[in-house]
């Protein structure tokens, strides 16, 4: 999480696991000619799908966004969180459905790494570390 | 679109030598069944999944801790993203900022490669007042 980023697709592309990206997850929905202007319209298909991951009172935002996210959280085999993050950083959109995928994975109990987004070159070697220890030890 | 079609961003941290023009000559003169198309921090390649995943390994030789990558939901030149055809670039905020501090992640790799264990960084404390009040009188003089 965030399920968009380069640095963390990179890292865990690179330590030989396989990452689950929003982007690969959204391909198929932009490429697809069902769709009139994805991402930003859904099917009344997701809509239902939605209500797997978010309650009907959520608001449809949310649950629009969590169509995307909810399978990829059910495919996930281990997490890595970044916490205390620039506000540049991740999906441009909404905080209560990153609050709502991280309690989903919680909720999965796969093994999960929480980092700070490094603002130096010393936390920035402390997280590739522990990013490389963490996905070494789940192989 | 075909699944087996991937597209995949390129990037070039800030510290390397390389230029997105000598990446891009590179990839044509690999000769790979791919797509490519010159961008400000690197290369967009587009085409088979395996021939996409060749041409990277190949890229990735030229500076191993600085040639950095992630795959991309819309294809190459996609009228809705293109910004030749006035198209809107929402996410471009986060791949700037995450360009930016691709030097710390190399340093990071580096790091790793050389197998040292990085020493456990100070904890981020709260900013004391005093440094409070004298941001908030440099914003308000």
């Amino acid at each position: 999480m965030p399920p968009n980023s380069l640095i963390l697709y990179d890292l865990v592309e690179r330590f030989g696991h396989e990452p689950l990206s929003l982007m690969k997850a959204l391909r198929e929905r932009v490429t697809s000619n069902e769709i009139e202007a994805p991402p930003l319209n859904i099917t009344p298909e997701d809509v239902k799908m939605g209500l797997k991951y978010a309650a009907i009172e959520v608001p449809s935002g949310i649950r629009g966004r969590m169509v995307v996210y909810g399978p990829l959280i059910d495919q996930a085999d281990a997490a890595i969180f970044m916490e205390d993050a620039p506000y540049s950083f991740g999906c441009v959109g909404c905080q209560r459905t990153n609050e709502l995928a991280k309690l989903l994975v919680r909720k999965r109990k796969v093994p999960i790494l929480s980092l700070d987004y490094p603002s130096n070159e010393e936390e920035a070697k402390d997280m590739v570390y522990k990013v490389k220890e963490f996905l070494e030890g789940l192989k | 679109m075909d699944s087996e079609i991937e597209t995949r961003l390129i990037f070039i941290a800030p510290t390397s030598d390389l230029t997105p023009d000598r990446i891009a000559r590179f990839i044509h003169n690999l000769g790979n069944e791919v797509t490519v198309k010159e961008t400000c921090y690197g290369a967009v390649v587009e085409g088979p999944k395996e021939a996409v995943r060749q041409t990277l390994g190949e890229v990735r030789k030229l500076d191993p801790n600085r040639i950095f990558s992630k795959v991309r939901a819309f294809p190459v030149g996609d009228v809705r993203r293109c910004r030749a055809h006035h198209g809107s670039r929402p996410g471009f905020a986060q791949l700037e900022k995450e360009w930016k501090d691709l030097c710390l992640v190399e340093q990071g790799l580096i790091c790793v490669e050389e197998g040292e264990r990085p020493p456990t960084p100070k904890k981020r404390g709260r900013l004391p007042i005093k440094e409070l009040r004298k941001i908030v009188d440099e914003v308000s003089q």
